[in-house]
């Protein structure tokens, strides 16, 4: 957890001698951050299209196909009402997945890069402290 | 004799609906002056009580999402219509999704109290005109849905007392726009979270034991629910098909998809929802209150639409139809048949409970808009004191409750699902590009912001002015005159393009207005990038 000079990977990263950017830029300079960034992002695009465009494609169907949708499959059941019954299990399937995916892959990193921001004020914090407190 | 009978029972059920209504009104009253911001610090009355558990956050969430509209429009929509209503709650079920996937844990980590402070961090550079133009936004998406609730209240009384008479009308609208703004000026955040909770457990309780009930009826048995639907319906097998509401020529068909798109997209952007997701103090929690407001979102509407199939089967659509034509009343004529009127006098409380949630969040969003973006960051420039910008917000909320009963006294004959529908559709082009640019798109400017913002406000609205809505057509406002070029009755399908489109454009024409950080290489979107992944605020 608390490995401090492989901060910054693969990148050029300046000495590290207390005057290294606090705050958001450090972060966005580590490698870790952007392979977090790219799994949410590819993650959230796949299962926004497959809601949204899932629902809209069916909304679409329903209007233009109809003779497709009344096709009965059981009883009175269509394949318009299943398909419609199926949004309900995707919402499920799509919640489960999401929170399985941000638990699995984001929420370590996070925890890290939030971890490393803390000593680094920390550290920041104790110098002017210091400091002041010689010179009084 | 039958007719005085059922006089009879609905007085009793009017009775016992006024005597649960206000028993309800009392309770949530005291409770809302208990819990109110005791200090004068603004985080209290925008964000309430951070540390509540997932499950109550969910719930709040799932009582701000689900309005009347919800419990009685789609219900009666499922019982005139059938296949097409339950579209429409699909389409609900799936906009919560949209919340989850898209809007949630960014708005959260990067977010302080409003949508604006958002965007003011990711676009640093002119960010008062933001906040004015996002201000504007909210207050008219706000107020149209905060008079789709009174007007909506207006016709539940008509259930009731039949044609209400202009001082019924009046005075139903006052007394809810009264309680509705005291729970927002005086107890801020925490008197809605209240007021949400009790009716998101009352709604969950109430549409359950009533669907139970229906099921029941069948025998658990739902290829009987269907069949008896589609008898009762005297349509047969086409009230389980598409087309029964939109059907027939491509315009009504295209008019579908608008209102779907405007629906699933417009939702997760309404500004008393993404008020309600920056309340949790960590992502964690945030994440488990979503995920059970997915839960209880899903399951209402599931069980709404049980019920108006149910009302179809054991009320009949005719007799519905009779009663309202929009199917409003539905689920209280279903009630009626299940449990008498003790379970009719059950439903119409919560359905008024409902109203007040909604109209209370609505309020309250619409204040802290104009509170803290408008009036201490735009007008103010920063300089106001909390003490200061909480007295503005309980007056701006006063403003905004007294403006809604104004325009709902006005125009109390517009149909509660119109005002709603193009409060989304505003919603769904204005606010969503600039949100999802924000996030998401590194070449998002302030001039985008502006151009999407107004010209997707303005794009909506217009094309509502030159719909079938307002001219032409013998149910519209003005029906004699005819200036009804724009075919649609919902503009989502022209204008969320539109808003997405010129939130690009603008971008692309204003240059690159955010150099980099020459020292440290990093732009205003990488730092909020960063603050908006990892939510550099929380331990």
């Amino acid at each position: 957890m608390s490995q401090n000079p492989p901060l910054h990977g693969g990148f050029p990263s300046p000495p590290p001698t207390g005057m290294e950017p606090p705050g958001p830029q450090a972060i966005h300079h580590d490698p870790e951050f952007h392979a977090m960034r790219r799994a949410y992002g590819s993650f959230g695009t796949v299962a926004v299209l497959l809601a949204a465009g899932g629902f809209l494609s069916y909304v679409l169907l329903s209007s233009f196909a109809p003779d497709l949708m009344n096709l009965r499959l059981v009883g009175h059941l269509t394949v318009g009402l299943t398909l419609g019954l199926a949004q309900f299990v995707v919402m499920g399937v799509a919640a489960w997945r999401y929170t399985r995916h941000m638990s699995k892959r984001i929420d370590p990193t996070v925890r890290r890069l939030r971890a490393q921001q803390r000593q680094r004020e920390q550290q920041q914090t104790r110098v002017p402290a210091g400091r002041r407190f010689r010179t009084w | 004799m039958v007719t005085q009978a059922a006089a009879v029972v609905d007085d009793f059920s009017l009775q016992l609906t006024l005597v649960l209504f206000i028993t309800v009104v009392v309770v949530t009253l005291f409770t809302v002056l208990l819990t109110a911001p005791q200090h004068d610090e603004i985080s209290e009355f925008y964000l309430g009580n951070r540390d509540m558990s997932p499950l109550r956050n969910g719930l709040a969430m799932c009582g701000d999402y689900l309005s009347a509209a919800t419990l009685l429009g789609s219900t009666g929509l499922v019982a005139l219509t059938g296949y097409d209503g339950l579209l429409q709650l699909g389409g609900t079920v799936v906009a919560w999704m949209m919340v989850l996937l898209l809007i949630a844990e960014p708005l959260r980590n990067s977010g302080k109290f409003t949508l604006g402070d958002t965007l003011a961090l990711r676009l640093p550079r002119g960010q008062r005109s933001v906040r004015l133009a996002l201000a504007l936004c909210t207050l008219v998406v706000c107020l149209l849905y905060l008079v789709a609730q009174l007007v909506g209240s207006v016709a539940l009384l008509t259930q009731f007392i039949g044609d209400p008479s202009r001082t019924a009308r009046a005075m139903c609208v006052v007394v809810i726009g009264t309680i509705v703004v005291v729970y927002a000026a005086i107890g801020g955040m925490p008197g809605a979270t209240t007021i949400q909770v009790v009716k998101a457990v009352m709604l969950v309780a109430g549409v359950g034991i009533t669907a139970v009930m229906v099921m029941q009826h069948f025998s658990w048995n739902i290829d009987r629910l269907l069949s008896s639907a589609a008898d009762n319906s005297n349509l047969g097998d086409e009230f389980l098909g598409p087309g029964l509401r939109y059907g027939g020529t491509t315009a009504n068909k295209l008019d579908f998809f608008s209102l779907q798109l405007a629906i699933v997209l417009g939702l997760a952007a309404l500004p008393h929802i993404m008020m309600r997701l920056l309340a949790p103090r960590t992502t964690q929690v945030l994440r488990g209150s979503v995920v059970w407001a997915v839960g209880l979102v899903g399951f209402v509407c599931l069980m709404a639409g049980v019920l108006g199939l149910g009302a179809t089967a054991i009320v009949g659509r005719e007799q519905i139809a009779e009663v309202d034509p929009r199917g409003d009343a539905a689920i209280l004529l279903l009630a009626h048949q299940l449990g008498g009127a003790v379970l009719e006098a059950l439903l119409s409380s919560l359905a008024f409970i409902t109203l007040l949630g909604v109209a209370g969040g609505l309020t309250l969003a619409a204040a802290s808009s104009l509170a803290h973006d408008l009036w201490s960051e735009v007008i103010r420039k920063g300089k106001a004191k909390q003490t200061e910008e909480l007295a503005v917000a309980r007056l701006a909320a006063v403003v905004i409750g007294v403006l809604g009963m104004m325009l709902a006294l006005l125009s109390w004959g517009t149909s509660t699902a119109t005002l709603a529908f193009l409060a989304f559709a505003i919603a769904a082009s204005a606010i969503l590009p600039t949100i999802v640019y924000s996030f998401f798109w590194r070449g998002f400017t302030g001039r985008g912001a502006l151009l999407s913002l107004y010209g997707g406000l303005l794009c909506s609205v217009l094309l509502v002015v030159f719909s079938p809505i307002i001219s032409s057509h013998p149910t519209s406002v003005y029906p004699d005159a005819d200036f009804a070029w724009f075919p649609l009755q919902n503009p989502g399908i022209v204008s969320i393009p539109a808003g997405f489109l010129l939130g690009w454009l603008g971008s692309l024409a204003g240059g690159r207005e955010e150099p980099a950080a020459a020292a440290t290489g990093t732009s205003a979107f990488d730092e909020f990038q960063v603050r908006a992944l990892v939510g550099t605020d929380q331990g």
